[in-house]
């Protein structure tokens, strides 16, 4: 993570599922009562850089003090979505997820042990990184394949790998650009190489 | 100013760097040596051979002004005696990539020493290795065959041992072959809990197409693994270095 | 007179390999080096980059001498001379460039202690002085300025996260080994380890690489 990284901001910015541990003056607010206190127990979405603060921050004082809030993992990392991965992890459009569900995820991993989680999700990104791979050599050129034989169609930019890419979330839009561009490199000098 | 390119050499850069690389010429003019900034040029003396680097072999043989000799291993029963090893003897890993250069041990003809730089600590790699000269091993792929087997054939076609056509099919079989090996290496990626991974005998084009996507999952896989990394260190930490892998067991994927 | 010049005198083979070929192989393997690392290597040693500008300097001079001459036979000699030299002036480009490059993404990192601003060359540390003061400047006058004298700094360490950007060092690199060598890798499972071999291609945090490769075992491709 670092200081001007835009997408680790933006990750920053999704939303947690934070429950209240204590009553706190005016702020009913965010649970649609203004002019109300905000009740303990109440569940409220706030932001992660938000919800870090005030889980680690404590309210002080005494051997009773207790965190602000407690957080769960978002719908993005829920048990339905773990599930779905355990399945198939191809078949999942993480995007629709969250579009950084990665960065999202491993910042989770980080205040809280989620061992499940992360061997599922170590277990996604590498099989669909093999999937990216295929499709970026698809729409790349297919390397240095020199017939038009099933990679070299362009079976991956309709129907089903149209909807794979769709589903990339950052992290791997990133790889599939760096696949991609690997490919065509290589086939541009080939290429070059005849010409000059 | 600065360079605006992703970390790794690209094929570009590969194929200068190729470019380097020692070739067998025979001169058909004579030539004084050349006082050059990477030294002085042995002078061209028809018929007998000289070594030159690619880059300056190539400029005498577009002026006609020398033949180049093809590497061993260009020759096209290397070549099918390279594809033969890839896909029947080994179909997982790249092939070896040439034994070291070296002096034969006259006292124990069974172990050859490396060849140094007379500097003791600078170990030659490619493109320094005497690899595609006339004198390299036939049946191994050197780390830069694919460039300098493209610019062989490219400008240099009628000096190959058999049709230029007929190499570069065999070279586009080897390609494929070799690219299937590379992708499949991917799906070891997944294992690579474990640190590292050899891809013994690659070569520098393989290296330069698929770099940025190898080493972006191997990063990735760090980063989504990082807190079960730092939970595992402390805890073998505590362990106070007893040899206990039972988390490795869990964990595994 | 510095080592190499009394290793020359006392060791006889050592003109096997002369200083104008070895200085070649120092800059290729620098430039391979420095395109590949996650961060900025040491500036080289050993007065290697000041020895070969000094060289393609002359070269200049003499190709400039011997435009004049006309004769064919030297022209071709001409265009060999021109073609080895745009090829040295390439590789100092492109040299100079991947470390501007890494300079300018983490200015105020390869400042920040002693250590790191010893890897920049002369030349370099007046470059990122002056190009953090303009940067710095140039925030100042068209946001920072307005901010509270408390929140106008470029480099707070504090809370938990650093404005000093430093490359990722734990990154992923290709190194070739340059003999045969025990190499240990972290990994998130486990730790690895294996006997390599010379000639090896191995993938592993360049954290891990870096201790072989400055020991010369190994090499960064």
């Amino acid at each position: 993570m670092s200081y001007y990284d835009i997408d680790s901001i933006l990750t920053d910015a999704e939303k947690i599922p934070c429950t209240f541990q204590l009553e706190i003056p005016e702020l009913g607010y965010l649970d649609n009562q203004p002019g109300q206190p905000l009740k303990a127990g109440s569940k409220i979405a706030l932001p992660l850089w938000l919800a870090e603060m005030l889980a680690i921050a404590n309210t002080g004082g005494d051997d009773q003090a207790k965190s602000f809030v407690t957080f769960d993992l978002p719908a993005a990392l829920s048990n339905e979505v773990v599930q779905a991965l355990k399945a198939d992890p191809r078949a999942v459009p993480l995007r629709d997820q969250s579009p950084h569900l990665y960065g999202l995820a491993t910042h989770m991993m980080d205040l809280s042990e989620e061992q499940e989680l992360g061997v599922v999700l170590r277990k996604t990104f590498v099989t669909r990184a093999s999937e990216i791979a295929l499709h970026a050599r698809k729409v790349g050129g297919t390397g240095h394949n020199k017939g038009t034989a099933d990679e070299g169609s362009n079976l991956g930019v309709g129907g089903t790998g149209e909807e794979f890419l769709r589903g990339l979330e950052e992290w791997e839009r990133k790889l599939f650009r760096k696949a991609h561009d690997g490919a065509k490199a290589g086939k541009e000098w080939m290429e070059n190489v005849k010409k000059r | 100013m600065a360079l605006p390119l992703p970390p790794g050499l690209n094929h570009a850069e590969v194929a200068f760097l190729a470019e380097m690389e020692m070739v067998t010429v025979v001169p058909r003019q004579r030539l004084e040596s050349i006082n050059l900034l990477s030294g002085q040029t042995p002078p061209l003396r028809p018929p007998h051979r000289a070594e030159l680097p690619l880059w300056l072999a190539l400029l005498l043989k577009k002026q006609r002004r020398a033949n180049i000799l093809p590497p061993p291993w260009l020759h096209p029963s290397s070549l099918a005696e390279i594809i033969h090893r890839e896909t029947k003897e080994d179909p997982v890993t790249f092939s070896a990539p040439p034994p070291p250069p070296s002096h034969a041990n006259p006292h124990d003809p069974g172990t050859a020493r490396r060849v140094r730089d007379a500097d003791a600590d600078a170990n030659l790699a490619p493109p320094f290795l005497p690899s595609c000269t006339a004198g390299a091993p036939a049946g191994y792929l050197p780390y830069h065959w694919l460039e300098v087997a493209e610019a062989l054939l490219t400008h240099a076609g009628d000096d190959m041992a058999a049709p230029a056509g007929d190499v570069r099919s065999l070279l586009r079989d080897l390609v494929e072959v070799r690219a299937a090996k590379m992708r499949s290496s991917t799906s070891a990626l997944e294992g690579f809990g474990g640190g590292l991974m050899s891809l013994r005998g690659v070569g520098a084009m393989e290296l330069a197409e698929s770099r940025g996507f190898v080493l972006g999952v191997v990063d990735g896989v760090r980063k989504i693994g990082a807190s079960a990394e730092a939970a595992r260190r402390e805890e073998e930490e505590l362990g106070g270095g007893r040899e206990d892998d039972e988390s490795d067991e869990d964990m595994g994927i | 007179m510095d080592i190499d010049d009394i290793l020359r005198e006392v060791d006889p083979t050592f003109h096997s390999v002369p200083r104008e070929k070895r200085d070649l192989q120092d800059l290729t393997r620098a430039w391979v080096a420095e395109r590949s690392a996650p961060e900025l290597l040491p500036w080289p040693a050993g007065g290697l980059f000041e020895r070969i500008n000094d060289n393609i300097k002359r070269q200049i001079e003499k190709v400039e001498e011997m435009t004049g001459d006309m004769d064919p036979k030297t022209n071709f000699v001409l265009i060999v001379i021109q073609t080895e030299l745009e090829r040295f002036k390439f590789l100092v480009r492109s040299y100079l460039r991947a470390r501007i490059a890494k300079i300018d993404r983490h200015t105020l990192h390869y400042l920040s202690t002693d250590d790191l601003r010893a890897r920049l060359s002369e030349m370099e540390l007046a470059y990122a002085t002056r190009h953090q003061a303009l940067l710095h400047n140039h925030y100042l006058s068209s946001f920072l300025s307005s901010f509270p004298p408390a929140l106008q700094n470029l480099n707070d360490t504090a809370g938990n996260i650093s404005m000093i950007d430093a490359p990722d060092l734990d990154a992923a690199v290709f190194i070739r080994l340059l003999e045969d060598t025990v190499v240990q890798g972290r990994g998130v499972d486990a730790d690895g380890e294996m006997d390599g071999r010379e000639s090896d291609i191995v993938i592993l945090r360049w954290s891990d690489a870096k201790p072989l490769v400055e020991a010369g075992r190994a090499e960064l491709v």
